[in-house]
């Protein structure tokens, strides 16, 4: 009968191993201190100061005297202040602009180029579209500016079109100032929403568009039942990135309009900086930024539970 | 229910012809495998006929409609795709069903159709189910189901086991077989295995660089291949070759030797062979068996044994590798000399440029 075991000992050193619960301390200090560096940073430059607004936004402080706590009363002139609300007001309205317009155009593109995506036409597309990413956002500010001002590229081709009677100084105009500044947003976002959506319909398997040519779909079809619930995530992440952009958005108001006129454009972003250090309203300026994160994380939340993986 | 008829078919990218001129005539029913090696154009004939590629030139009927330019949707044809092609966010019933969904069928007689496809391939149970919770052989399923409820003329197969393991590929093979038995449907079926297309076909298409190397049943491509090619892609393993010298020509055979073969007189078509021409001897591995005044002598080099056959690897005398595949277990070492007798008349000849030589049937 054939020996099913073996008499030969183990020839492998034998090691020293620690007890059980020294070894859970160190495989937990192994742990710790793998976090650490990340958690440091992170405490250092997102935990504190949100704790520091969060103190600050009930205290009545101008940033350099004596501080006198101010209970909810920030928080009150905040979401009853009528300019106030009109600033967070025009944050919503930007979303239209740094997301409709950009994930709307991102997913026809990249619907239109999925069949030329590595061909001359499907390159020379994404790389226009992605230019205005690689562009300083004080440069297209300004750039837009120009081509908003009364004598700029804007208002010339309206002449040339025969629709002088359009012309408008836009960035100027109580009415089309948002709108216009919604534009330059619209335009700095196109590239990146078309690019994560490009991305994203590349790994979408062709043959699903061949079995629905099969089965009868229509390109509309095509779009509504393969393309959409193939780019749900990268969806997700473009309304997400552009729905933050839009309500913490500062740089392009900044340079195009620097909140005016009036308060027409003014945003939160740039209504915090001025409370903080024009006005001195260190408190007003905390509460109205935190308030401003929470509306981000209410209108975030909902896309993010729409938009994750449903296995 | 349709035939197809292809007419002088050509593909060509740019100015790389894949598709060289075929000409195909399917009968109403007929179960046709492609068959031919990884790019042989195989599967560009096939999104020809299910209208996923544009034909360059020539003329396809599907029953006696000209659809070159027919739209894939309007071809009366189904596709059951090599990566199945399921769409990923919907359930099974509602995979099955987009067809029908899309063409606006009322939602009963919708439902009727998905639950009798169901039923025909037992995956009633997996109705609720998404691509995603499903084996490799239940997505297949699902995607012949798609194929069923749309009721076509036609069925395309793209090469649909290519993704399942070897015990999964014959029960699949096996139900598509039952599948065929049961609708009677035109079948069109791609494969690069030779076995998936000698088990399924009525008829197959052999494909070798875009030209139709030969048309016809499993036995007849296997018995009476038309050239080398065919003679080495069909069976397996595949037919051993060795250069032969012609020795003398009688009325319906050839006397061949050569280095490794002693005389050796096997029936052939003689017309246009002379003395001392060159040709191709072909012996399917099956027809040797161990003689000891056998014409092919070899040194065993690898000796496999499956229990019930014993496949012998041998190098010739001029190095020429072939295979024996002898019954039982065989008591052959390594090594060893091997003395091997065929069948002439199982034996075939190819002439200098590939053809066979076998006489009329």
């Amino acid at each position: 009968m054939p020996k099913t075991t073996s008499s030969v000992p183990d020839a492998r050193p034998e090691q020293k191993r620690l007890p059980a619960s020294r070894r859970s301390r160190k495989t937990w200090l192994t742990a710790v201190l793998f976090i650490a560096p990340a958690f440091l940073a992170y405490a250092a430059f997102v935990l504190v100061p949100l704790c520091m607004s969060l103190y600050y936004s009930f205290l009545r402080w101008d940033g350099i005297g004596q501080a006198r706590f101010h209970g909810l009363t920030n928080y009150i002139t905040v979401l009853t202040d009528p300019d106030l609300l009109q600033i967070i007001g025009n944050a919503f309205q930007l979303v239209l602009y740094f997301t409709v317009i950009p994930v709307g155009l991102g997913l026809a593109v990249a619907s239109a180029i999925r069949g030329q995506m590595n061909g001359r036409f499907g390159m020379a597309t994404r790389t226009i579209l992605f230019l205005p990413q690689v562009i300083p956002l004080v440069a297209a500010g300004i750039a837009w500016s120009w081509m908003f001002a009364s004598t700029g590229l804007i208002n010339q081709a309206l002449k040339s079109v025969g629709l002088s009677s359009w012309v408008k100084g836009w960035l100027g105009d109580f009415v089309w100032a948002l709108p216009a500044v919604g534009v330059i947003c619209a335009w700095v976002l196109l590239g990146l929403c078309t690019m994560l959506l490009v991305t994203g319909i590349t790994k979408i398997d062709a043959s699903l568009y061949e079995a629905a040519r099969l089965d009868g779909a229509r390109p509309w079809h095509e779009f509504r039942y393969i393309t959409l619930p193939g780019l749900r995530q990268e969806i997700g992440v473009c309304i997400t990135v552009t729905v933050i952009a839009a309500l913490a958005s500062f740089d392009i108001v900044y340079i195009s309009t620097q909140g005016g006129p009036g308060i027409t454009t003014t945003v939160p972003g740039l209504e915090i900086y001025r409370l903080a250090f024009a006005h001195r309203q260190v408190g007003l300026a905390s509460a109205l930024a935190i308030v401003l994160m929470v509306l981000v994380l209410l209108s975030i939340a909902p896309v993010q539970w729409f938009t994750r993986d449903k296995k | 229910m349709a035939g197809l008829t292809l007419s002088a078919l050509h593909k060509s990218y740019g100015k790389v012809d894949v598709i060289k001129g075929v000409d195909l005539t399917i009968e109403n029913g007929e179960f046709v495998v492609f068959v031919g090696p990884s790019g042989c154009g195989k599967s560009t004939l096939l999104r020809m006929i299910a209208g996923l590629e544009d034909i360059t030139s020539g003329e396809l009927y599907i029953g006696d409609q000209l659809c070159n330019d027919v739209e894939p949707r309007d071809r009366s044809i189904a596709m059951v795709f090599q990566s199945y092609a399921l769409y990923p966010h919907m359930t099974v019933y509602d995979n099955v069903g987009f067809v029908l969904k899309l063409a606006k069928t009322p939602k009963d007689i919708r439902d009727q159709k998905i639950r009798e496809a169901a039923r025909i391939l037992k995956m009633e149970h997996l109705l609720d189910r998404k691509p995603g919770q499903l084996s490799g052989g239940q997505r297949q399923r699902v995607a012949i189901g798609r194929a069923i409820v749309r009721q076509p003329e036609v069925f395309l197969f793209d090469e649909p086991l290519s993704n399942l393991d070897a015990a999964l590929r014959v029960d699949t093979r096996m139900e598509i077989a039952k599948l065929h038995a049961t609708l009677g449907s035109t079948m069109i079926y791609v494969t690069h295995d030779q076995v998936e297309a000698m088990t399924l076909a009525d008829k197959i298409v052999v494909l070798d660089a875009g030209v139709v190397q030969q048309v016809g049943s499993p036995i007849e491509l296997y018995q009476r291949p038309a050239n080398l090619f065919v003679a080495g892609f069909i069976g397996s393993p595949k037919m051993n070759f060795v250069e032969v010298t012609v020795e003398a020509i009688e009325s319906d055979a050839l006397v061949v030797s050569s280095k490794d073969v002693a005389r050796l007189r096997v029936p052939a078509r003689v017309t246009g062979v002379n003395v001392n021409a060159l040709l191709t001897l072909g012996i399917r591995p099956h027809d040797l068996q161990p003689h000891d005044a056998g014409a092919i002598l070899g040194r065993v080099s690898l000796v496999e044994r499956l229990g019930n056959e014993t496949i012998v690897n041998l190098e010739l005398a001029s190095g020429a590798p072939w295979l024996a595949v002898l019954d039982g277990d065989q008591p052959l070492e390594i090594g060893q000399n091997l003395s091997l007798a065929a069948d002439p008349t199982k034996a075939i000849l190819f002439d200098k440029d590939g053809l066979s030589l076998l006489g009329s049937a």
